[in-house]
């Protein structure tokens, strides 16, 4: 391996500690769920590095699992996302003071 | 490879199958219940003639053992009530009957994975499955105000969890070089002094405590049990509790017995039947105090974990049984008290005895088993899990605990109050119970009693399941 493993595991720690900050911080729910994938994302690097550690295949599996887990949560939170919208015209994750009251749903 | 032995959880994809083909079908809400209530029905059958398989699939990552074979039976008993419960599932649109089904089907079959997980792979897989069902699951709710505020709390909360645990196992695997979870318990303490191993050791067990409700990562559990349907919400009080339980047993039996662990379990098992306690005595609406009372039994389970011996594991195995058992009996006192899905007060329940005598019966009976009174199945649970404490030498535990039942009491004796003494401000209809919940309620009263009564078989049957874990 010609990258050593700490250089991996920093890497992947910086991407997702900013995955973390935008988490946290964002006010919009859009930047945080894009801020989860890139948390995920560090995680199925962190995981391929150690895979090339090890020099197993365990790692990159697990990856490639990850890459379609984080799929589907996307697909779950955007929908997710998208009704939240309609019905209370905002994608701010503190939306209890300024949501609409509850419109009748077709 | 051995289909036979993935002959439940099979039964659960064709189910969801039918249910993902209903969804785009013709509305017709009767049908959708009684086919949910046909395929939980085999489902209960199959899993219980599978229960004696033993095998090790998908590259051993996946264990099929007595022990998950009994989980698996209880699932699919929970799964089975539950759809019961959903004669009048009036919480939700009819339009979207076929979907409810749907995703309560690949909860359960997300379940049945979890506690036949040994691989971090297979219990992250299944964890994530059983999450974004329910996620959809508390959105089904209508006519709730501030549901996306519940819905988008427990989701960012659950996917943040999961992406700290992912991270965490990432960690692990650098360090010791395994994902199955007997080789990591193994190889872990050797090289939990290096800091990548501890901080992903911690990293990885706050995901699970965060996905299974554990203090003190249990805080989004009361508004998601309020702001879900009835019929959900004793769903997450009775299946996935049990499935938590079993992974948590499972995962502390495969490590040797090391005191470090059973130290922190002993200072998370006191923290957490505390505040449960403490919590729902303040509590006014019904599904918040059960969400409480939930938390305070997760911590008398752990008291029988932690004991780390065969007594304790079967303990908690049997403990299990009973909490679905008593839960789902007051959750069902629930649902047919708020015919309309609405959410009820513990006031609410006033002239409980005169609308519905056997519902009343059924509700004191769950109640007194909850507290752990005996002659029912909820003070053998207890007497288990405690005598296997205090074999291990937890005096100060159990005396902790002990005073913990007592301070339970005071609120479930509220609530009978409001059963049995209060009398309702107006004078109310009795409540339309048929035939066949009268059965049904008098079925789970001869259980909690019977049982309470008679525990030797099911005992053996806890006790042997344990005994493949060692």
């Amino acid at each position: 391996m010609i990258v050593p493993y700490s250089h991996v595991l920093a890497l992947a720690g910086i991407v997702f500690l900013m995955g973390m900050v935008c988490t946290v911080t964002r006010r919009n729910l859009i930047m945080i769920l894009l801020g989860l994938e890139i948390m995920l994302n560090a995680g199925a690097l962190a995981l391929v590095g150690a895979s090339l550690r090890w020099m197993s295949m365990d790692g990159q599996a697990m990856a490639l699992f990850i890459i379609v887990v984080a799929a589907a949560e996307v697909s779950v939170g955007l929908a997710l996302i998208v009704c939240v919208y309609r019905r209370t015209g905002s994608v701010d994750p503190n939306f209890t003071e300024t949501a609409a009251p509850e419109k009748p749903s077709v | 490879m051995n289909w036979m032995a993935f002959t439940p959880e099979l039964t659960y994809v064709a189910m969801a199958a039918v249910f993902l083909g209903l969804s785009m079908a013709r509305e017709d809400h009767r049908r959708d219940f009684h086919t949910a209530l046909v395929f939980s029905a085999v489902g209960v059958g199959v899993s219980l003639a599978s229960a004696g398989v033993t095998a090790d699939l998908f590259a051993e990552s996946y264990r099929v053992d007595l022990f998950s074979q009994v989980f698996k039976v209880l699932l699919a008993c929970g799964f089975f009530l539950v759809v019961v419960l959903c004669n009048e599932l009036s919480g939700v649109k009819r339009r979207l009957h076929p979907e409810f089904y749907l995703l309560l089907t690949t909860s359960t079959l997300a379940l049945m994975l979890l506690v036949s997980s040994v691989h971090l792979l297979t219990i992250y897989v299944s964890l994530e499955l059983s999450s974004y069902s329910l996620y959809v699951l508390v959105y089904l709710r209508k006519n709730r105000p501030r549901r996306e505020s519940t819905v988008v709390h427990y989701f960012l909360i659950g996917a943040s969890a999961s992406a700290v645990m992912v991270f965490g196992i990432a960690l692990l695997y650098g360090s010791t070089r395994t994902m199955y979870a007997v080789e990591m318990a193994r190889v872990l303490p050797s090289v939990i002094s290096q800091p990548a191993a501890a901080i992903g050791f911690v990293m990885t067990l706050a995901g699970f405590f965060f996905k299974l409700a554990v203090f003190p990562f249990h805080f989004w559990a009361p508004e998601v049990y309020e702001g879900a349907v009835n019929q959900l919400t004793t769903y997450i009080a009775t299946a996935s509790k049990a499935a938590a339980i079993a992974l948590l047993v499972r995962l502390t039996a495969l490590g040797d017995s090391s005191a470090a662990l059973a130290q922190v379990l002993v200072v998370l098992s006191i923290v957490t039947m505390t505040v449960g306690n403490v919590s729902a005595i303040v509590q006014k609406d019904l599904k918040r105090l059960l969400a409480y009372s939930s938390v305070a039994h997760a911590g008398y389970v752990l008291i029988g974990i932690l004991s780390m011996n065969p007594a304790g594991y079967a303990g908690a195995v049997f403990y299990s049984a009973a909490l679905v058992t008593l839960k789902f009996t007051c959750f069902m006192v629930l649902v047919k008290v708020a015919a309309d899905g609405a959410n009820i007060t513990v006031d609410e329940l006033a002239g409980l005895h005169k609308r519905s005598p056997i519902l009343a019966l059924a509700l004191m009976l769950s109640l007194f088993g909850l507290c752990g009174i005996p002659p029912t199945i909820g003070f053998i649970g207890k007497l288990l899990v405690f005598t296997a404490a205090v074999e291990k030498g937890y005096f100060t535990l159990v005396l902790i605990a002990m005073i913990n039942v007592v301070i339970s009491l005071y609120y479930y004796l509220l609530v009978l109050k409001a059963a049995y003494l209060t009398e309702p401000k107006a004078g109310l209809p009795p409540l339309p119970v048929s035939a066949g919940d009268r059965l049904l309620a008098g079925t789970l009263i001869v259980l909690i009693v019977g049982i309470g009564f008679y525990p030797d078989p099911v005992i053996q049957i806890a006790r042997s399941a344990a005994a493949v874990l060692l």
